[in-house]
């Protein structure tokens, strides 16, 4: 049990208080600052925000502040390298939102 | 931080709860415990596509049915308050070390007092530390 | 999602370093990420180079295991 605590709290310990996007189950993608997680995955994100995809416009960014996401819910926790970030014109950006996850 | 430490600092503040069916529920923490299981007061609950509401004067979620939480922003900030008051306290509390531990924490954080709405777990310790102190 | 693995734990959950997205344009979600973690649930399959796996190593530990098992 304290082995599987370690291996998990080491695997997201370096991201802490870095830009994250995490990709949900529901296949919404969240883009803000990992403040804390815990053993079982769920996410503290501060000042974030959801990027909306669509074919027919660019990305939307809606801004929604802190949260908390619940780890059953989170697929993927990405280190957003931010200089690559800004670069990233997501006006231009069409893409299928993500379907969600089928277990 | 814990995602559940912060969760329970937000009791007594609005927030929104959406749940994995897609519901969204809004109110104000009463009360949670480990589980995420949540207490909320003066709910207003929104249907999946948003065009049902309906309100109800308290309601208790089951945590594992939460997709995610939106809490308040200053939230955070006063997690950190705490944090960096614990802190202090347990340097505090060093040099007598002897002293049962549970003292050390309760005892500097009631006495600075600010954080009068902090967790359940506040409150089911305070009789306890008033016993230590006396 | 293509990236060099630089752990996993018992519930195969993967942490990825130096992360590439293999269709950029149907995914551009993970453009700017380079390092990411990744749910053991959620993962259908992890495609390994095949040369880069060391059968023989394997095999070997594979025949260990079982001998423990059977001594016990």
């Amino acid at each position: 049990m304290k082995f599987r605590y370690f291996i998990n709290m080491a695997a997201l310990e370096s991201y802490v208080n870095h830009t994250v996007g995490i990709i949900t189950a529901d296949g919404r993608h969240f883009v803000g600052t990992l403040k804390g997680f815990d053993q079982s995955l769920n996410l503290i994100l501060d000042d974030s925000h959801e990027r909306v995809y669509s074919t027919t416009q660019g990305v939307e960014q809606v801004v929604l502040g802190l949260h908390i996401i619940r780890g059953d819910n989170v697929v993927i926790v990405g280190e957003v390298d931010e200089a690559i970030d800004s670069r990233i014109d997501f006006s231009k950006i069409r893409a299928e939102p993500l379907p969600s996850i089928v277990h | 931080m814990l995602p559940l430490s912060l969760l329970k600092t937000a009791q007594n503040h609005p927030m929104l709860v959406e749940l994995k069916n897609g519901e969204t529920y809004n109110g104000h923490l009463v009360c949670c415990d480990s589980w995420m299981n949540i207490n909320l007061r003066e709910v207003i609950c929104t249907s999946r596509d948003g065009d049902k509401f309906w309100r109800m004067s308290e309601c208790y979620i089951r945590g594992i049915t939460i997709k995610y939480i939106r809490i308040p922003d200053e939230v955070i900030d006063m997690m950190k308050d705490d944090l960096v008051m614990k802190t202090k306290a347990r340097g505090d509390v060093r040099p007598g070390r002897n002293a049962p531990g549970q003292r050390g924490r309760n005892t500097p954080r009631g006495s600075l007092g600010t954080r009068g709405k902090s967790g359940v777990g506040n409150l089911r310790q305070a009789p306890y530390s008033k016993n230590k102190n006396n | 999602m293509c990236g060099t693995l630089s752990s996993v734990d018992q519930y195969l959950n993967l942490k990825l370093k130096e992360v590439t997205v293999n269709d950029g344009e149907k995914h551009p979600h993970m453009l700017s990420v380079s390092n990411c973690f990744i749910r053991g649930s959620v993962v259908r399959y992890v495609q390994l180079p095949a040369d880069e796996v060391d059968t023989q190593l394997l095999q070997d530990a594979t025949r260990n295991e079982a001998e423990k098992n059977v001594s016990r």
